[in-house]
């Protein structure tokens, strides 16, 4: 499998597992779509959550606050541009 | 105290060692029917139990909720502890779980109730403050109350240092300030400790006297 579509698949099964959407398949999160609110409907917990999965899984360091964080947060495809720029593991 | 009337009840035991559930008592056998995926997901099955119970006795959001447990969700506070331990960050999740109201918040979303809520904790006497809880609740207008009495499963640590009834269970009851059915008590005995599993046993009729001094007494 192509790198990036790897990584899209690892994203959304991370997503799955760490927010423990159990009625939800990779196939059912779209890469544009809003992850929170509308869309696939995560709450601001669910964002604490993630953030904590990336700096477990990629190393990755966000801040809560930050304008920055929710735009890395808006959809797959923009965490995945996250990932692929500033992962360290 | 103001007098108690039992108007309904439901009772969930998902290992029925000795216990059982009468047909027209029981809930759906995969508990969470009550609420939507994204908000079912933040519970386990005992959480997701006492969810289903809640939405079959108050199915119109209209009265007063009680939930008790003596240990509440001792499984995921153990696993914190333990991460802690570890130094591990803690899931932000769980740690806003972490909290005795915690499924009844999850409920009053999930149902848009908004009458009081209570949850309480009382090392044993859960069943004695839940009928003194309900009939302030009665005294104070509201026609009816349903309060829900539930344990999760026992992580093994604790296993020789708690009373626990062995394994999950849940019991509802609706309380109204009259009815048919009349909860009589005998205060000059002092109480036990009942579980939910040993209100369900009383509830169905196998045990005539709970913790005591609790009886069912038709009017």
């Amino acid at each position: 499998m192509h790198e990036t579509q790897q990584l899209s698949l690892d994203l959304k099964r991370l997503i799955i597992e760490t927010l423990e959407l159990e009625d939800i398949t990779p196939e059912d999160i779209e890469e544009q779509a809003p992850l929170f609110g509308e869309g696939l409907g995560l709450d601001s917990i669910d964002a604490l959550e993630l953030g904590l999965a990336l700096q477990k899984r990629y190393g990755i360091k966000l801040d809560a606050e930050s304008e920055e964080t929710r735009r890395h947060f808006a959809s797959l495809a923009a965490l995945q541009s996250l990932v692929e720029a500033r992962r360290v593991a | 105290m103001q007098p108690l009337y039992l108007e309904d009840w439901r009772g969930w035991l998902p290992s029925e060692r000795g216990h059982t559930v009468p047909r027209q008592r029981q809930i759906d056998a995969r508990p969470g029917t009550s609420l939507p995926p994204m908000l079912r997901r933040r519970l386990d099955e005992p959480g997701r139990a006492v969810c289903d119970l809640l939405a079959a006795l108050d199915p119109e959001a209209r009265h007063p909720l009680i939930h008790a447990s003596r240990h509440g969700d001792t499984r995921h506070t153990l696993a914190m502890l333990e991460e802690l331990i570890a130094g591990a960050p803690l899931s932000p999740t769980r740690f806003s779980m972490s909290v005795h109201n915690a499924v009844l918040g999850v409920h009053s979303i999930a149902r848009q109730h908004h009458r009081p809520l209570q949850a309480l904790g009382a090392c044993g006497q859960e069943f004695e403050a839940l009928m003194t809880e309900a009939a302030g609740y009665l005294a104070e207008g509201h026609s009816a109350v349903v309060v829900v009495f539930a344990e999760g499963p026992l992580p093994e640590a604790y296993a020789d240092h708690a009373t626990h009834p062995g394994h999950p269970c849940a019991v509802g009851l609706r309380l109204a300030r009259s009815g048919e059915t009349r909860l009589s008590l005998d205060a000059t005995q002092s109480t036990a400790a009942p579980t939910p599993a040993t209100v369900i046993d009383w509830l169905a009729g196998r045990t005539p006297l709970l913790a005591r001094r609790w009886r069912l007494e038709a009017v």
